[in-house]
């Protein structure tokens, strides 16, 4: 069916968001195909929850369209909504009701046959591990059980389209473990999307990424182009003895090319620690420490650290440059 | 409509798994029960010895007018509170704790939100007024005279008051998070619609006219007294699909502040 209107599951055309006189989103645009599972990543306050509502259908974009499985989302909202299971940022689901009875509830409203009901929901309860929770109240639940019936509900009446609003967090590592699995597993045959601010969580269960920030994509492909771009960074950590060389070492550094996100900090000792981000493919500790010995600068120490992607990105984010660069990259 | 009714449900269901929901049926079983025996004893009195109250001729006071005519006016004073504390929850308690997001992402129109929603807190409604036919049973068995018509009537107009009341209070619960709020502007609107009766008693003419049109309590009066009328009935059915309508509107907008 999807095939006859487009090939892709989700197509977001060119949505703006104001909330009053705030742009939350500015002509933000993708498409999701069946099979893919796509890491939507970005800072807080990037606008991942609002497009994420709008796709889901919770509130209409100022102006753009949403597309699921070809059907205009807010024209149609009925029928598009059919295929769509979403799991919002803040699961809240009604506590005074057990997890079977809940579940059974949403097949009904989400129109599942009456007489599919009944397993309709025994199977997402056991794909989901609820089984053993099944007459318990969902307000006596653990987060993580919560976050289960969560998925579980998302999941009812099978929807070709998952939206899914930072499906780890809050989560210990074991039951991190277990959704991220879940999440795999059900990702086949449909299109899925998932917000994060964990980037080795993008490398582990997404095969392509969409990054925002303040409100525009600033940059879209694949993990492996994501990763690939990322591994020649790293950062300089270094520390000088006297408090008075820090201008002169600051100005001295700035003029090497590839030096970015500047940073200096004086530590609880009273020395200056100074790190940095170099995009050189040589080793600049050397050309570095040569330099501020010649300027009287009593370095104390000097050392490589590999950035970690959360550094990375947000690094990147700040300054916007993923774009420019990963335009070279694809 | 299977969706409508598993909203209706689950809304109807919600009442018995809050203390609140319990609560309010409780005392309103309580303080209806305890009018009723104080009026039926009271009656018992006067008829025994309707001299000496200044009557001459008891006979001219109608047994049900006595009981039930002051039965239903006294509820209607209770309504004034229970109202409020039965719709406060619908919305504004949804809205606390954020359960209608997931609820506006599924394939569902506000229309079938806003009807389900209404049609159980109207099922808890009936369900407290179940009890008032066991006192007409009561009432009937001590040996009672039913003059049925009003007695009826006087049903049927507290069944059409209560709507009307609750769908003020489910519209009113939509434009605050908080339930007492909305308790207490329900309250707030409901006493307002009470003072019109009162208006409309100490002023002439034109505007005397308008008030008593407008009040809810002039409109349950005719009931009360066994008058079935269209006006009243078109009233009644114009104040409940008015504020359903306003729910509606209310909801379609979402302004809210959800994170
Ligand atoms: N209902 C609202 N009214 C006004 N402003 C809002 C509303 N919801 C979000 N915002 C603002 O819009 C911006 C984007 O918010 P959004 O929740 O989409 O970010 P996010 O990427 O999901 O962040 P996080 O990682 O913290 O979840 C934020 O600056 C936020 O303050
Ligand atoms: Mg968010």
């Amino acid at each position: 069916m999807s095939a006859s209107h487009s090939d892709s599951l989700i197509r977001f055309e060119s949505i703006s968001k104001k909330y009053g006189n705030f742009q939350a989103l500015q002509n933000v645009s993708f498409e999701i195909r069946e099979g893919e599972i796509v890491g939507f990543l970005g800072p807080n306050g990037a606008g991942k929850t609002t497009a994420l509502r709008i796709l889901a259908g919770f509130f209409p974009p100022s102006s753009g369209r949403v597309f699921i499985r070809g059907l205009d989302l807010f024209k149609y909202p009925h029928e598009a909504k059919r295929a769509l299971g979403y799991l919002p940022e803040s699961v809240n689901l009604y506590p005074d009701m057990k997890v079977g009875e809940y579940l059974r509830f949403v097949a009904k409203l989400k129109g599942v046959p009456s007489r599919e009901q009944k397993l309709h929901v025994q199977n997402k309860m056991e794909l989901c591990g609820l089984t053993e929770v099944e007459r318990r109240l969902i307000g006596r639940l653990s987060k993580g059980y919560r976050q289960r019936v969560g998925i579980a509900q998302a999941l009812i009446s099978e929807p070709s389209v998952l939206v899914l609003d930072e499906p780890t967090t809050g989560l210990d590592p074991q039951q991190i473990t277990q959704i991220r699995e879940l999440i795999r597993a059900i990702g086949h045959h449909r299109a899925v999307i998932l917000s994060t601010h964990i980037l080795p969580e993008v490398s582990m269960l997404c095969n392509r990424v969409l990054m925002i920030h303040q409100g525009k994509i600033l940059a879209s492909g694949t993990v492996g182009e994501l990763e690939a771009f990322l591994k020649d960074r790293e950062v300089i950590h270094m520390m000088i003895k006297e408090r008075a060389h820090m201008e002169i070492a600051l100005r001295l550094l700035r003029s090497f090319p590839g030096i970015e996100d500047l940073k200096a900090t004086e530590t609880s000792r009273k020395e200056i620690s100074i790190s940095f981000e170099t995009t050189c493919d040589e080793d600049l500790r050397l050309k570095i420490s040569k330099l501020l010995v010649e300027n009287d600068i009593s370095l104390i120490e000097i050392q490589r650290v590999p950035l970690t992607l959360e550094d990375i990105f947000l690094g990147l984010l700040k300054q916007g440059k993923f774009a420019q660069r990963s335009g070279g990259h694809v | 409509m299977n969706k409508i009714l598993a909203i209706a449900k689950r809304e109807f269901a919600s009442y018995f798994h809050s203390w609140i929901g319990v609560l309010t049926g409780v005392m309103f079983l309580l303080i209806s029960g305890v009018f009723f025996v104080v009026l039926v004893l009271n009656y018992v009195k006067i008829s025994m010895n309707p001299q000496q109250f200044g009557l001459s001729n008891f006979s001219g006071i109608s047994q049900t007018q006595f009981v039930f005519g002051s039965f239903f006016t006294n509820l209607n004073v209770l309504l004034l509170f229970m109202v409020p504390i039965l719709t406060m929850r619908s919305f504004a308690e949804e809205r606390r704790q954020e359960t209608l997001e997931i609820l506006f992402t599924y394939p569902l129109s506000d229309f079938e939100i806003v009807i389900g929603k209404q049609l159980g807190i109207i099922w808890f409604f009936e369900v407290l007024m179940l009890p008032l036919l066991g006192y007409m049973a009561v009432f009937y068995w001590i040996g009672g005279q039913f003059d049925w018509g009003p007695t009826l009537l006087g049903f049927l107009g507290f069944w059409f008051l209560g709507m009307a009341y609750l769908a003020a209070g489910v519209f009113i619960s939509t434009l605050t998070k908080h339930p007492v709020v909305s308790a207490l502007g329900t309250f707030s609107i409901l006493v307002l619609f009470w003072i019109f009766e009162w208006v409309a008693g100490i002023t002439d003419g034109i505007w005397g006219r308008i008030f008593s049109e407008l009040s809810p309590l002039d409109h349950y009066k005719n009931f009360s007294v066994g008058i079935l009328s269209l006006q009243d009935l078109v009233y009644f059915l114009f104040f409940f699909f008015y504020f359903l309508f306003l729910t509606l509107r209310s909801i379609e907008t979402r302004h809210w502040k959800t994170s």
